[in-house]
């Protein structure tokens, strides 16, 4: 099977469904990018990257019953496969590796 | 409970944007605009989601606008050939009606027919490959050429004025990204339709 990998935006989003649990939808997973990532990411755009961790099977998405709160529309929740837990592991793996043995200037910011 | 309303044609326009999962979407950020975003965030929300909708369903069809772009160039490149059909099947000899069907349809039909082997290619690479697909969007194709073709000489066929004062008219009337991006579309439609597949529906949560 063809190895695949995950983009930052990816890897980001996959560990919000993975913290979030059983409340993984667009309005949480789009909070835990901003207050834990710091980013501010639209909403579609989450939506776009969950359609393509769910083509590459990371993740498997159902709706929820409609509510009055959101003018009648469902939820859509998501849950990470074990091949999606595969992958953020292995790209955990990956980055550690890249990382060992760098040593950062002093005074790089950080 | 907030009882602010998002702007109607934000959520029509949502709607309407070529988005295969709207719904949770759209349910997403009334839920943010309830708890205190602004219509300028929520426009900005909308537009972002249509566009990237767009994009995805370009991604999502290449082959369909491959078909199209190949639609439109492949008659520039092969005019000659293609115009010179009607003369080679003696069309004036046939009996009528094929008289008739070699002289209107033939033309229309081959450039229906001239941009197939890319869509042929564009589904086998992605292992979509269907010959009823294709006769499908042949078919269509054909059917909508004929249309545009007819609609225009029904529109600009001006009584009194020769083919080339016509000719020159439909230049003037229509500009050229008009006479190129209606066939576009027309290929693309057919495409669209001609190999449309039913997607699985989401599963509601139990």
């Amino acid at each position: 099977m063809a190895r695949a990998f995950l983009g930052e935006m990816e890897l980001l989003i996959l560990l919000a469904v993975t913290r979030l649990g059983d409340d993984a939808y667009g309005v949480p997973i789009a909070r835990e990018l901003l207050n834990l990532a710091g980013r501010d990411v639209a909403v579609g755009s989450i939506y776009a990257a969950l359609d393509r961790l769910e083509q590459k099977n990371f993740v498997t998405s159902a709706l929820g019953e409609p509510t009055a709160a959101r003018g009648g529309r469902a939820k859509r929740y998501f849950h990470v496969t074990p091949s999606g837990l595969r992958a953020i592991i292995g790209t955990r793996a990956a980055l550690t590796r890249m990382w060992n043995g760098i040593a950062l200037p002093e005074g790089a910011g950080l | 409970m907030n009882e602010r309303k998002p702007p109607r044609l934000a959520i029509w326009t949502l709607q309407h944007g070529l988005l295969r999962d709207n719904e949770a979407l759209t349910g997403d950020l009334i839920e943010r605009f309830k708890s205190g975003q602004s219509p300028v965030w929520f426009w900005k929300q909308v537009y972002i989601a249509v566009l990237l909708g767009l994009w995805t369903e370009i991604r999502r069809h290449w082959p369909h606008f491959a078909y199209a772009f190949a639609g439109i160039t492949f008659p520039q490149l092969f005019w000659k050939a293609v115009d010179g059909l009607p003369g080679a099947l003696h069309w004036w000899a046939l009996p009528w009606p094929w008289s008739q069907i070699a002289l209107e349809v033939i033309r229309k039909l081959a450039f229906a027919l001239m941009a197939l082997p890319v869509l042929a290619v564009g589904l086998t690479i992605r292992r979509e490959f269907d010959w009823r697909a294709l006769f499908r969007t042949a078919l269509l194709n054909l059917t909508l050429i004929t249309m545009y073709k007819y609609l225009l000489d029904y529109l600009l066929d001006v009584p009194g004025l020769s083919h080339q004062v016509n000719s020159h008219l439909v230049a003037f009337t229509f500009p050229s990204v008009f006479l190129v991006a209606v066939p576009f579309c027309s290929f693309l439609v057919s495409a669209w339709m001609g190999c449309r597949s039913l997607t699985p529906p989401i599963r509601r949560r139990a």
